[in-house]
């Protein structure tokens, strides 16, 4: 036989020795059960999100209808993540749990997802898939010497070159297919929702997460192989898988957070954040009124008649600023000079929290950093990563979304000030922040998914990492599996 | 008798690879949590003294619990720092919006390392008890003596039971020695009984999977075969069930999300400073019925909300305890402080607190008070109180779990062919 021929039959021997086995009829039922399951659940989930997103909307626009007025109109139009298609198949996080414009945080929460978090396809995935890996090859090598089928096989004219990657390859080969078949449900019944549409883009981003898919599960299988063929029986072989994936998966995830935490430590947020008020508020408000009695002391001064009427009323002062010339020209002076020190009074306090808030910025960003570092040395973190932010449902998206968040904010606060200008130079009295103003021409905040070339270029190291892991733990089987002894 | 066969287990188990893994990764496993929760819980501690409120400001924040070290469940919703303000209570997050990786895996705390790492371990030790020494043949020569099923039975469960626990209980008793050395994590005796339930609950939730373990074992032919479903019964129990549970019961109660009660707030809020603007204009001074129209209006919110979120969290504990996973959490984070229950009595003190100091805010506000505030002070329910609000109920239905399953491999074992 030809060395292609003889490894083609491997592989076929490999994968039907597969597909009639018992674990491979359980994990069939099991990932065809879980994956319905989870994909209806979290498809009506998702519906019901539409719908409470749109009634939200229409409560906005009502309100705006009959209330909208300038001082206090950010928290209102407080951008909000609208639901993506993808979210019937992966949750991670969302912009609406984390950034939040209001000046009151929620005093409710909803603590449920922290006991329990949820199911979705990158638990099945990292969890279950892995796990299915390492139970197929754990024995694929200390079971056939067991067996005493390594043996003959190499009797024959078989170089154990061939053997080891036909068994790599036709073990990924079927193992991938219960996921792709579960997988292909339930994509269906996504699709035949007639109320989830997946564009184009989806389809991509999915099939990239599928290539993910594939990195991460040939590296389980690599390993358990690797595993295997470092041991003479196969019972401590699935010890040792168990022991470096309870390691992979459940330990080092978990860890990077909190070890960053320590080496990279961030200023506490609630202070930070009471300070900022303090600046804001009432420490603005004295600098205010500081800087206010030097001026008007000083342009009492210089306007003596400022001085003779200084005891009388705001509303009498403005009304006497209509009757006498005199005092008009300089009550004047005097109400532009307010309004300087006011916006003077604002820079000053509003440098120093830009200052705070930068700070606390770039050291929580660093300690992100750190923690997304450590947590990569896991392929369970690889792949979440990779499969959250090529769906929009991760990190990316929380950059992308505060990003067009402050494109908005630019175009509103240019809108609103020349709305304020508009009705000050129609009647100069009017408080231009404080009255109902029509705003049913104000730009809207729209949502647009980051491009697809974007997500994958930010994910690019997440595949490399699979990718050399592959590379390591293939290279590792193979030359183990060739000084293996098979008596 | 049945003695004989657990020291044989025993030894042979302490003789074995499994037992090396499984003591290195159960040592290496709560050690690191205890080291790493641990430190965590110091920052905490350290933050909590720069935001300790001062007599002048309306805040409600407690300290943190010491036992969060070994089951933080809702540890960063309670200890957040509730500021009363003249419409309601705004509550300021700790690390919450700083570091998202936080959000992405579950806290590697004790009670995580033991509902899912201490469950797959226990597995492991049951899942070839029968049908390993059937496939050598040494099942058989054992029940040739004048030994009985029950017996051996017992003996099996005893001895593996004996190796799973003692190692665990040593390694505990370690690190939770060691975390008392730090003068900041003294714990009270009230701490220690709490951690002593916790520790015992942890026992009758490993010995379930055991149970399951030699079950499986039992029904099974073959080791390879009885590892493989245990494996995928030890997913679906301890991540699919309690997790699609909550999600199941999220389609039945329809509850708000936060994010729409938060809109619903605001509009309210602003609206009032806006009628409130236009009426001094008019000259009338009608602020404090704006204020109270706000606040009468947020508490029917909150008030509504709570109710529904209150059934939604009673439906899905009621879903999840299909699975004894979900009793085993729900029990372990009541007892620590730290569960929904718990968080739930918490919140409920702070609407009073503001409640009771209401009135002196909008005063205060207007100028007509001091700015003296009373404390506020939060006393965690007693264990008694915990117990007959559902711990108690978990509890036993963990310990019926047990029964039930050890009572099927008892059956399964007696009708077992041996040959």
């Amino acid at each position: 036989m030809s060395g292609e021929k003889m490894l083609r039959t491997i592989i076929k021997k490999e994968i039907l020795n597969n597909i009639f086995s018992f674990r491979f009829l359980v994990a069939f039922l099991l990932l065809m059960i879980i994956v319905t399951i989870t994909v209806v659940i979290l498809t009506d989930d998702y519906l019901r999100r539409i719908d409470e997103y749109s009634l939200r909307q229409g409560e906005i626009e009502n309100y705006m209808r009959n209330y909208a007025h300038f001082n206090r109109i950010n928290p209102i139009l407080t951008p909000s993540q609208p639901p993506l298609p993808f979210y019937s198949l992966i949750r991670k996080i969302s912009p609406d749990d984390y950034i939040t414009e209001n000046v009151f945080q929620e005093f409710n929460s909803d603590p449920l997802p922290i006991m329990f978090p949820l199911i979705d396809f990158v638990f099945i995935v990292t969890i279950l898939l892995s796990l299915i890996a390492l139970l197929f090859s754990y024995d694929s090598i200390c079971g056939e010497k067991e067996d005493g089928t390594l043996r003959l096989m190499l009797s024959n004219k078989l170089s154990k070159a061939k053997i080891i990657l036909g068994k790599i390859i036709g073990g990924t080969l079927t193992l991938f297919l219960p996921f792709l078949f579960s997988l292909l449900i339930g994509l269906l019944i996504i699709h035949l929702n007639p109320r989830v549409s997946w564009k184009g883009a989806n389809w991509g981003a999915f099939g990239l997460i599928l290539l993910g898919s594939i990195l991460y599960f040939s590296f389980f299988y690599c390993l358990g192989i690797f595993i295997s063929s470092r041991h003479r029986s196969s019972s401590s072989s699935i010890m040792t898988s168990l022991f470096v994936w309870v390691i992979l998966i459940l330990l080092i995830p978990n860890l990077s957070p909190y070890l960053a935490s320590f080496l990279s430590p961030t200023p506490s947020k609630i202070k930070v954040e009471r300070d900022v008020e303090r600046i804001t508020m009432d420490e603005r408000d004295e600098l205010m009124r500081k800087m206010w009695r030097e001026k008007q002391a000083e342009l009492y001064k210089q306007y003596p008649i400022l001085d003779e009427n200084k005891n009388l009323t705001q509303a009498e002062q403005a009304r006497k600023a209509v009757e006498d010339p005199a005092y008009k020209k300089a009550y004047q002076i005097l109400s532009d000079q307010f309004k300087i020190i006011v916006a003077e009074a604002n820079r000053i306090q509003g440098e120093k929290v830009r200052g705070m808030r930068t700070e606390l910025d770039r050291k929580e960003e660093s300690q992100m950093l750190l923690s997304l570092g450590i947590s990569m040395i896991s392929p369970l973190a690889d792949f979440t990563y990779l499969a959250t932010d090529l769906s929009s449902t991760g990190l990316r998206n929380m950059i992308h979304f505060q990003r067009i968040v402050g494109e908005w904010r630019q175009l509103f606060s240019d809108y609103s000030e020349k709305k304020r200008a508009a009705i000050e130079k129609e009647n100069p009295a009017v408080d231009s922040w404080n009255v109902a103003v029509d705003m049913s021409d104000r730009p809207r905040f729209q949502y647009k998914e980051e491009a697809l070339a974007g997500r994958f270029k930010w994910t690019l190291p997440f595949f490399a990492v699979l990718i050399i892991y592959n590379l390591i733990f293939f290279t590792a089987a193979f030359f183990s599996f060739i000084k293996y002894d098979v008596r | 008798m049945t003695w004989k066969v657990a020291k044989k287990e025993i030894v042979s188990n302490l003789l074995s690879y499994k037992f090396f893994i499984v003591i290195l990764l159960t040592a290496i496993l709560i050690f690191t949590s205890f080291f790493i929760m641990h430190r965590d819980y110091k920052s905490r501690l350290a933050d909590y003294q720069l935001i300790k409120p001062k007599p002048t400001e309306p805040i409600a924040v407690i300290p943190p619990n010491p036992l969060s070290i070994f089951s933080k469940g809702l540890e960063e919703f309670m200890t957040r720092s509730f500021e009363i303000s003249v419409v309601q209570i705004a509550a300021r997050s700790g690390m919450k919006s700083g570091n998202l990786l936080f959000s992405y895996f579950p806290v590697p705390d004790f009670l995580y390392i033991v509902r899912v790492v201490l469950s797959l371990v226990a597995l492991l030790f049951g899942f070839d008890q029968v049908s390993r020494e059937k496939e050598r043949g040494t099942l058989k020569l054992m029940l040739s003596n004048s030994l009985s099923r029950a017996k051996t039975l017992i003996g099996k469960w005893i001895g593996n039971f004996l190796c799973l626990s003692i190692p665990f209980l040593l390694i505990t008793l370690l690190g939770v020695v060691f975390l008392n050395l730090d003068p900041d994590t003294r714990f009270s005796s009230g701490h220690i009984v709490r951690l002593a339930i916790i520790v015992i609950l942890s026992l009758i939730y490993i010995a379930f999977f055991l149970s399951l373990g030699i079950l499986i074992s039992t029904l099974t032919r073959r080791a390879a075969a009885s590892i493989v479903i245990l494996l995928f019964i030890w997913a679906i129990l301890v991540f699919i069930i309690p997790n699609l549970g909550t999600l199941l019961a999220r389609q039945m109660v329809d509850v708000p999300s936060v994010k729409a009660l938060s809109e619903k707030r605001q509009q309210t809020w602003t609206r009032e400073v806006l009628l409130g603007e236009e009426d001094r204009r008019k000259g009338e001074s009608s602020w404090e019925a704006h204020y109270k129209a706000i606040y009468s209006d947020m508490d029917k919110k909150e008030e509504n909300y709570r109710n529904k979120f209150n059934s939604l969290v009673r439906l899905s504990k009621n879903i999840n305890r299909i699975s004894p996973v979900a009793s085993f959490v729900y029990a372990v984070t009541e007892i620590a402080g730290t569960g929904v229950g718990e968080e739930s009595r918490l919140k409920s003190a702070v609407v009073n607190y503001k409640n009771s100091i209401f009135s002196q805010i909008i005063s205060t506000r207007m100028g007509k008070a001091g700015k003296e505030y009373p404390t506020f002070a939060y006393r965690y329910r007693a264990l008694s109180q915990i117990f007959s609000e559902g711990a108690l109920f978990d509890m036993v239905w963990l310990i019926f779990f047990n029964i039930l399953f050890f009572a099927l491999s008892y059956f399964a074992f007696v009708k077992y062919d041996v040959r």
